[in-house]
């Protein structure tokens, strides 16, 4: 049986790359100490491979057909995908991927009655090549990235997210091999990216998630932090969260915050998570 | 609910978009024949107007997705460094002024609490 060696979260905010040093010094100082935090205990827990919970910004999948989740199966992952790389200020990256178990999470889901769309080439904008740039710079921990719709409505509800990350924490368990699995969520926090607050940081929502998560009391946070609530801080952004809230299915008791800045220079809410007990 | 609500799933620009960020040949011809390109997806007048003119407020109101309005001032305007004094920023700071303005107050009240 496979197992859970580690799980974390992290802002996926294309400033972060693409002009990183338009924020204070101090918040770059604090960002790149964070995510040297997380690229260090991810490569201590050993893993086979990375699932990482992002979403897809309505790149791989047109407006008139917008799967909930998504899997990219492919043998090897490019990034980023044309036209993005500028923007990202990135150079391409290749990641192996984990096809026999991407494709396991496809048919597992399915007779689970739980429907995941699949791409045989997943194209990536900043939701993975971001924390892929800083996490695993040199593409040694194989990829599989799971993608959700967050920003077409409907928009799933954090509820629908926790069930659904139960699901996959099921079913990653009974995968019949002896990988080691590490969970990465990116994406948030508050942020209303290209909406009329485009410049915005909802700081007080911001906190005020991160603290629900040290509280560690998944059913406290699903009960207050609603998709309203997530949509109030930033519409089509925060509710990027929701897949912090797949994450949250594989652990159990208070996240440890590494940092939070409120950088209105990268137009998000900015934040990373470890969660040191895995349920 | 929020902004993105406001989206029209059925807007021929929303499905545009999702073609022109994957072919260079479409975007190519972004500057020079946005009206054949707009004529070739069945973009109404005034969908190719707000484009042609980079209204902001106007893409927002007749249900272009606001993640692709960002994307489309970039075709404009060029996608590296797009910081917020890129030109397709200052496009939204004259759509949403109170928005910008309140944006720039927290701002300050931010550098004034780092010191």
């Amino acid at each position: 049986m496979a197992e859970i060696v580690a799980a974390m979260a992290m802002t996926h905010s294309p400033g972060l790359t693409g002009w990183f040093d338009r924020a204070p010094k101090d918040y770059q100082e604090q960002a790149l100490r964070a995510m040297g935090e997380m690229r260090e205990r991810l490569a201590r827990a050993r893993p086979d491979l990375v699932v990482v919970f992002s979403n897809d910004h309505l790149l791989n999948w047109p407006i008139n057909n917008t799967p909930e989740y998504t899997v990219g199966i492919a043998g090897e992952h490019v990034g980023p995908a044309e036209w993005y790389d500028e923007w990202l200020g990135l150079k391409e990256y290749r990641i192996p991927g984990h096809p026999a178990l991407a494709r396991y999470i496809v048919n597992e889901g399915a007779r689970r009655r739980l429907a995941f769309s699949y791409l045989r080439q997943m194209q990536f904008d900043d939701g993975v090549s971001v924390p892929m740039h800083y996490l695993n710079p040199s593409g040694s921990i194989p990829l599989v990235p799971v993608t959700m719709n967050c920003t077409v409505p409907p928009i799933p509800t954090p509820e629908r997210a926790y069930q659904v990350g139960t699901a996959l924490r099921e079913m990653l368990k009974a995968y019949p091999g002896h990988e080691r699995i590490a969970i990465l969520a990116t994406g948030g926090l508050s942020h209303e990216p290209g909406g009329p607050r485009y410049f915005w940081v909802d700081e007080e929502f911001d906190l005020w998630f991160l603290d629900l998560l040290k509280k560690g009391d998944h059913q406290a946070l699903l009960r207050e932090c609603t998709l309203e609530r997530m949509e109030e801080a930033g519409s089509g952004g925060t509710a990027e969260l929701i897949a912090w809230v797949l994450a949250l299915a594989f652990t159990k008791g208070p996240a440890e915050v590494l940092a939070y800045m409120p950088a209105l220079a990268w137009r998000s809410g900015t934040g990373m998570v470890v969660w040191p007990h895995l349920a | 609910m929020g902004n993105v609500d406001r989206c029209d799933k059925t807007l021929p620009t929303n499905e545009m978009m999702f073609h022109v960020r994957r072919d260079a040949k479409l975007r190519a011809r972004w500057l020079t024949d946005l009206e054949g390109i707009a004529r070739e997806f069945g973009l109404s007048r005034e969908e190719y107007e707000a484009l042609r003119d980079k209204d902001v407020r106007r893409l927002h109101d007749i249900g272009v997705h606001q993640y692709y309005v960002p994307q489309i001032l970039r075709l404009f305007y060029g996608a590296a460094a797009n910081t917020n004094n890129h030109p397709a920023l200052e496009a939204y700071k004259r759509a949403y002024p109170d928005e910008a303005a309140r944006s720039l107050r927290l701002q300050e009240e931010l550098e004034k609490r780092r010191g």
